[in-house]
């Protein structure tokens, strides 16, 4: 008889453990998180295709072109980061 | 003056000036906070760890858990080859996490809130990873700028933009702990600073959106010092077991 009511007392604790374990899986916090990571990683890809173009226009003295160019090549890194975060969230 | 919301992440000298050439290296306030939370850190784990007691008290409890945490963290992100570096991700989070909370106390510094300690943090952690792939793999590290299956007209721009790609991961991972605790930190003052100057009449409504930012704060103290040590541990999950 006791034997019988720990029973029912454990799967109570147990369905109420399990039920706030998947309650803090999608909570609102972690999603203003990711939002700011993807966000930083396209930043920071743009930035360091920028900076590598004004670096290299300065060595080879072909002033406008190469920083142009990395520039876009930054965004399309950019991009790639992004996409590559969100295939890892997804998994 | 007080009420400038920027004028908490002065960094000022304390005590003689120290100078070796031109690089000045006097004791300023953001040691000071540096130090603190070291050895907080350090008094913490200590004390936890000092009793062995099969029933933990609360404190043994605190670092039990801590290690799990980040043991799990380690093992989920990096496998059982991640294990090694352990004790490198775990001071990491703890530092960072430390100064992020230190700072959330009123008159404190927040030393995460400057974009030259997180910048050094994450360059270390660049660095340290690009070694360690290059002993495990050889050159063979080289080609993880070399997606496979790519036609070999694009391969050059492709190579270009894994590169870029590559390099932009010291800078995103210090930008974003940077910005996460400048940015709360300045709208906290910024509220505080409304409450003065409404007074008592109509300083209740951002008195409550500072209460609110406070512990919005202290949550985004906590998943940041986490972001930090995650991506630590997926940086080092590319370095160690390599595929393409």
């Amino acid at each position: 008889m006791a034997d019988n009511k720990f029973k029912t007392r454990l799967e109570i604790a147990k369905k109420r453990i399990s039920k706030r374990a998947t309650k803090n899986t999608n909570n609102q916090s972690s999603l203003l998180g990711i939002a700011f990571k993807m966000s930083t990683e396209l930043v920071a890809a743009v930035l360091v295709g920028t900076i590598i173009g004004f670096i290299f226009d300065n060595w080879f003295g072909t002033k406008p072109w190469l920083i142009l160019t990395f520039f876009f090549v930054g965004v399309i890194a950019g991009v790639l980061n992004v996409i590559r975060t969100a295939k890892n969230m997804q998994k | 003056m007080a009420t400038n919301p920027m004028h908490q992440f002065n960094v000022y000298r304390i005590g003689p000036q120290i100078k070796i050439d031109q690089i000045d290296i006097s004791f300023t306030n953001a040691s000071l906070f540096m130090i603190i939370s070291c050895i907080s850190i350090l008094l913490i784990f200590n004390l936890g760890t000092s009793k062995k007691n099969i029933i933990p008290s609360k404190i043994q409890l605190l670092t039990e858990l801590s290690y799990t945490f980040i043991s799990k963290m380690i093992n989920d992100t990096a496998g059982s080859k991640g294990k090694p570096y352990f004790g490198f991700v775990f001071s990491l989070f703890m530092f960072v996490l430390f100064c992020n909370m230190l700072g959330m106390l009123p008159y404190a510094f927040t030393v995460t809130s400057h974009i030259i300690v997180t910048f050094v943090l994450a360059a270390f952690i660049f660095i340290g990873v690009t070694v360690i792939g290059f002993i495990k793999h050889g050159f063979g590290y080289l080609k993880l700028f070399v997606p496979s299956g790519v036609p070999i007209v694009l391969l050059p721009l492709i190579v270009v933009i894994e590169i870029i790609s590559y390099l932009s991961r010291p800078i995103s991972l210090s930008v974003r702990l940077f910005a996460n605790m400048m940015a709360g930190h300045t709208m906290m003052k910024v509220f505080g600073g409304f409450v003065i100057s409404l007074g008592i009449v109509g300083g209740w409504l951002p008195l409550s959106f500072s209460v609110a930012l406070t512990g919005l704060e202290i949550l985004v103290a906590f998943l940041q010092a986490y972001v930090f040590a995650i991506l630590t541990c997926i940086y080092l999950n590319d370095a160690l077991n390599l595929h393409h």
